[in-house]
């Protein structure tokens, strides 16, 4: 599939979440279906990462989402959704250990249907990760409509960065 | 491939896992391998999870292979091995998370080898898991022959828990 890019719309795929609940300090409830299709008239921020747990996704990419929140709030933004191809108790356990899920929502395409149909897909079995990987990518959809992709070519946060975005809305 | 039986060799597969540090609380280190080659002359049990931090796995399975460990070391276990087809960060994190990993090693199969050359592999992609993930299982290993093995052909924890593992050794 070709890469998503300006001007297109979100393919209508679903992820699934755990909803934040402050008093859920161990585990997940039961993972909600999130619809793309749910985002239609709002303005959201779409972030993808290659894993949940690793250095960079870990220490930079998301808590950086998470501090820049209100900022993103001034300019607009409905929704901060956080997504990687693990599953929903993955992602809801990073949200805790990362102390970011009471701002961002932690997404999971367990199997890869948003980053297939966006081409943001990357095969990592070189690695150990398995061949069905997000890159790490940002985009802004306002009423699924895409106004911003950037989308790493190296390591490390530059275009798919909060800054990045911030600077885009 | 077909499901692995008592009699068979443990096939030679590299896992990947983070080494225990009781210093390094919020991030793994840098991956190490993990050859199953390691296990020759011990008696290993090796106990495979569908996923990190789900109901089942995380307040069941993985936690009563920690408070038995003892009783299987009395009973000639030299290590024991949690496995899942997540990568490698996500296994340290849940190892932290549960205060397991200064005991149990926790395993990232993270291609899914082991599990597709032992046949242990199920395809979860209808509940947004994606295709490849450990059967939940547990398997008594002597010197790279396998001496027991017990999958679980429904939810829950039986054949393939400690407690059945101990009733074997």
């Amino acid at each position: 599939m070709t890469q998503i890019k300006v001007g297109d719309s979100l393919p209508s795929v679903s992820l699934k979440y755990c909803p934040y609940d402050a008093s859920l300090e161990h585990a997940c409830g039961i993972p909600q279906n999130l619809d793309i299709s749910s985002l239609k008239g709002k303005k959201v921020v779409i972030f993808g990462v290659p894993g949940a747990f690793t250095p960079t996704c870990n220490n930079q990419h998301l808590p950086e989402f998470r501090q820049k929140y209100d900022e993103f709030v001034k300019k607009g933004v409905d929704q901060i959704i956080c997504l990687a191809t693990t599953d929903a108790f993955v992602m809801d356990a990073w949200g805790k250990w990362t102390k970011t899920n009471d701002k961002i929502i932690l997404a999971a395409d367990g199997n890869g249907e948003f980053v297939t149909a966006t081409g943001l897909v990357q095969d990592l079995t070189k690695i150990g990760f398995g061949a069905v990987r997000s890159k790490r990518f940002a985009l802004i959809a306002d009423d699924l409509k895409v106004t911003y992709v950037g989308v790493e070519t190296a390591s490390g946060v530059s275009v798919s960065g909060a800054d990045a975005v911030l600077a885009a809305l | 491939m077909q499901q692995i039986k008592v009699g068979d060799t443990l096939p030679t597969v590299s896992l990947k896992y983070c080494p225990y540090d009781a210093e390094l609380k919020n991030a793994c280190g840098i991956p190490q391998v993990l050859s199953t080659d390691s296990f020759k002359g011990k008696k290993v049990v090796i106990f495979g999870v569908p996923g990190a931090f789900t109901p089942t796995c995380n307040n069941n399975h993985l936690p009563e292979y920690h408070e038995k460990y003892q009783d299987l070391a009395k009973k000639g276990v030299d290590q024991v091995v949690c496995i899942s087809t997540a990568d490698a960060f996500v296994m340290d994190a849940w190892g932290k998370w549960t205060n397991v990993s200064d005991k149990v090693i926790m395993a990232a199969d993270g291609n899914g080898d082991f599990v597709k050359a032992t046949g242990l592999v199920q395809d979860l992609t209808k509940v947004g898991m994606g295709a490849v993930r450990s059967k939940r299982f547990a398997m008594v290993v002597d010197d790279m022959k396998v001496v027991y093995v017990g999958v679980e052909t429904q939810f829950g924890v039986s054949v393939s828990g400690a407690g059945a593992v101990l009733a074997k050794l």
